[in-house]
């Protein structure tokens, strides 16, 4: 049984994708939601699987229900479904936690075909994705000061190449030709690359609030 | 600052030049008898007195303080003299006398020859002047002329300075030329000289109150004018002979007069030191008044005595003063330190000289010592204080240049920075607009595309809206994009370029420069770009029937181009001899042409398709 959340606000978008993950994952439940002050009422009540996110939400962003699930089921996928392709749209749904993302646009087929692959715990990265994840290290190990209990996240050097290959366009599959690697190792290593960017990202999102004084007392 | 020095030396050699000029020369001694010997009577009645038994002799000069205190009146003097034989009996002879205080009549052999002045209240003040008396030959015999002289003078108790008391000098009888020489130096020095310098004085005390009033805050510009202006009027004493008033008044005055003297100096020398005591000015302000007061208390004949109380004490003010302002001086490391060590130590010791000669602790000298030098020092001080005012003035005024174009110059940044400020505005109003719009285009136009794209029937019209909505992404990117590193637009178009062909099972063989690069390609550019490469791609996939494709990537310095190739059946030629329309060449060169750069296409039935781009960067 799973128990998938579903938070788009176009009815006809939120009916086809319905049927795409009906086909997908036959013997699931779709929890439905439409704004984003659902959605988390959804995740108060239910314990998700899967979840497929939409950005722009008439109610705020879709980013808030990735960070809510991140943080009280993190056994939950997170996928955004956006119109937006650009990194600037896609980079903050990562860095809260998501783990992957499907662009509305293509066909059915595509989006069938990277859902399941998602599903099975291989995450798409773009090279402009993979840049952004690069700067964001290397800001954050060129940062001294760092909150106190926040372990420090940093790449392996594996994981480092695989970005590197990544941003020069080089697809996974080629990658995992060029490295002698299989098709999984190279999918954990991207796993493993957004789980250390949402760690990250919430050590650096805690810095930030402490250095803006929210709790001071 | 190098003019000032040589200007003040010149001064001081004139000076000097001057002074060695009238200085009195030892000449025709044996022609000049000196009568330092007389007779004595006080004066009763007009005319010179029979001198009987009860004439005194005494020895010239008579100085009355010592001879006769408190004789307040008139004294008169007889002595006889032959016509010294050395000189020539044609030659005119005279009577020299050279301190006769406070006035004198001459009479030869019985004759009245000469007056200087009033010999009744007010009595001329001749005590300074020299007096050359030409004897008329017609009176004068060989041997035994006798010579009486009446003197009119005041105690020393009722004078406020020892010079002023009665006496009589020794005399000189000798020809008219030697002595009227004699005379004409002494009468300079004496005189002249401190006419001089009491003009200069008023005139530069005057000067330095009206800078003083146009500039309160250098409140010791003021302090020093009034004390050279006082100091001028009261060097009036020396010269002005014939007062409408009575000599008592005059030695009130005068006397009166060193309070506020006094005064000003302490608190020029305060002011000069930045000080300020509330406490001193009263007490200065009560001294000038209590010494006038004591002075009328005591009355006219005891105004010595009570000037010899007042004298010392404010010296010692003065003296406390000067070192209080020294000590200062030295801490605060002031540049006129030393300068103001030998100037004041000067006008002290000038005043501690003229406070012995007052006491009678010392002889008088034979020129008014201090009343030459006080007011050089003064005169110094004042050039001194106009130089730093107006060095200060300068300096101001340079100041307020530098201000003014520094004004200027921050004025100039500051209408720069808000030019840049105001550019950076539009650009920040541009963006938010292009974001807005960019947002509204996703949220609606995007909407509807992506609805047509999943509920049309048909697979044409689905295809036709997911192009119209990659291609308005485009745009929008194109519209709201920053420039892109080159390597990074290669690396996403290899990426795009790699998986379609890969999902279309063609072999792809992708080749771009090794070396990283930092050029920028404009946001449109890189969507143009995008739009050709994408749409061969797209005819690769759709058209060719290729099975492998080849793209080559050259970045030069100002160009770089990318070559697709593929081996696939080439593109029917039209019967115009053009190149099918429909795979969207035209659009490709067109959208080429808009960068300025250009797209060549060859092809061949069987020959497969090769495109090349080239772009300006």
């Amino acid at each position: 049984m799973t128990e998938i959340l579903l938070l788009e606000d176009l009815p006809e978008i939120r009916s086809w994708l319905k049927v795409l993950i009906n086909q997908v994952f036959p013997d699931s439940t779709i929890h439905e939601a439409a704004r984003v002050h659902d959605a988390l009422g959804l995740v108060s009540a239910v314990k998700f699987n899967l979840a497929l996110c939409d950005l722009g939400l008439p109610d705020g962003s879709g980013v808030d229900v990735v960070a809510a699930l991140r943080e009280h089921q993190p056994e939950c996928q997170s996928v955004v479904v956006t119109i937006h392709d650009d990194d600037d749209h896609l980079f903050p749904a990562l860095q809260a936690g998501a783990f992957g993302y499907l662009l509305k646009e293509q066909a059915r087929e595509l989006i069938a075909e990277q859902l399941k692959r998602m599903s099975q715990g291989e995450p798409p990265l773009s090279p402009s994705i993979a840049r952004r994840v690069i700067s964001h290290f290397a800001s954050q190990t060129q940062r001294q000061e760092r909150p106190q209990n926040m372990p420090h996240v940093a790449l392996t050097d594996r994981e480092n190449e695989v970005l590197l290959r990544v941003a020069k366009g080089f697809t996974l599959p080629e990658i995992g030709v060029q490295l002698n690697l299989s098709r999984h190792t190279i999918a954990d290593y991207v796993k493993q690359i957004y789980r250390k960017l949402n760690v990250s990202s919430r050590a650096e999102a805690a810095l930030e609030a402490q250095r803006l004084g929210l709790f001071r007392r | 600052m190098s003019i000032r020095p040589r200007l003040a030396l010149a001064a001081l050699l004139a000076l000097v030049w001057l002074a060695v000029a009238m200085l009195p020369v030892a000449a025709h001694a044996a022609d000049v008898i000196v009568i330092d010997k007389a007779l004595s009577m006080p004066a009763s009645g007009n005319g010179p007195p029979t001198f009987g038994a009860n004439a005194q002799p005494v020895t010239l000069p008579d100085d009355w303080a010592e001879t006769r205190p408190r004789h307040e009146g008139g004294v008169w003097y007889a002595t006889t003299f032959d016509r010294p034989t050395s000189v020539d009996r044609q030659e005119l002879m005279a009577l020299y006398v050279e301190r006769a205080c406070s006035n004198l009549e001459v009479w030869l052999n019985g004759q009245r020859i000469y007056s200087g002045g009033r010999m009744s209240e007010p009595v001329t003040r001749n005590c300074h002047y020299p007096q050359i008396v030409t004897l008329p030959g017609a009176l004068l015999s060989d041997r035994g002329n006798v010579l009486e002289l009446q003197v009119q003078g005041h105690a020393l108790q009722r004078v406020a300075s020892r010079l002023r008391a009665g006496g009589l000098s020794a005399l000189k009888i000798g020809p008219q030329t030697v002595l009227a020489a004699e005379h004409l130096r002494h009468r300079f020095w004496n005189v002249t000289m401190v006419e001089i310098v009491s003009v200069v004085l008023t005139v530069s005390g005057l000067v330095m109150i009206g800078l003083g009033l146009m500039n309160r805050r250098e409140a010791y510009l003021s302090y020093f004018g009034w004390l050279s202006l006082t100091w001028g009027l009261l060097s009036m004493r020396l010269w002005w002979r014939d007062m409408p008033w009575d000599n008592s008044v005059t030695e009130f005055l005068v006397c009166s007069a060193y309070a506020p003297v006094a005064a000003l100096i302490v608190q020029f020398l305060l002011s000069y030191a930045d000080l300020r005591s509330r406490w001193i000015e009263r007490a200065l302000i009560a001294q000038c008044v209590l010494l006038p007061a004591t002075l009328l208390l005591a009355g006219a004949p005891r105004l010595y005595s009570m000037a010899a109380f007042w004298y010392p004490i404010m010296l010692i003010e003065v003296g406390a003063v000067a070192a209080l302002f020294l000590v200062i001086a030295w801490r605060r490391k002031r540049r006129d330190f030393w300068a103001m060590v030998a100037v004041l130590s000067i006008a002290l010791a000038l005043m501690l000289h003229e406070l012995f000669v007052f006491l009678g602790l010392i002889d008088p000298p034979k020129w008014p010592l201090s009343q030459i030098a006080m007011p050089l020092i003064f005169a110094g001080m004042a050039a001194r204080l106009l130089y730093v005012f107006a060095r200060s003035l300068r300096a101001a005024e340079d100041g307020r240049e530098t201000l003014e174009t520094r004004v200027a110059q921050v004025t100039a940044e500051l209408e720069q920075n808000f030019a840049q400020l105001a550019d950076l505005r539009v650009e920040q109003v541009t963006e938010k607009e292009r974001k807005r719009i960019a947002g509204d285009l996703h949220d609606d136009l995007g909407a509807k595309l992506l609805t047509i794209v999943h509920t049309s029937e048909s697979e044409r019209i689905s295809t036709l809206a997911r192009e119209a909505l990659e291609e308005m992404r485009l745009s929008v990117r194109g519209l709201t994009g920053k420039p892109m590193r080159l390597a990074d637009a290669l690396a996403d178009w290899r990426a795009e370029t790699v998986l379609r062909l890969g999902q279309a099972n063609i072999e792809i063989d992708w080749r771009s420069p090794p070396e990283e690069t930092d050029q920028l390609l404009p946001a449109r550019g890189f969507v143009q770009t995008t739009r050709i490469l994408r749409e061969a791609v797209s005819n690769i996939i759709k058209h060719s029937g290729a099975s492998h494709c080849k793209v080559r990537c050259t970045i030069g310095d100002h160009l770089f181009g990318i070559l697709v190739q593929d081996n696939g059946k080439g593109i029917p030629m039209e019967l115009d001899g053009k190149l099918d329309r429909g795979h969207g060449m035209s659009s490709m060169k067109h959208r080429a042409k808009q960068m300025q750069g250009q797209c060549l296409v060859e092809s061949g039935p069987g020959y497969g398709t090769v495109i090349r781009l080239t772009l300006p960067l």
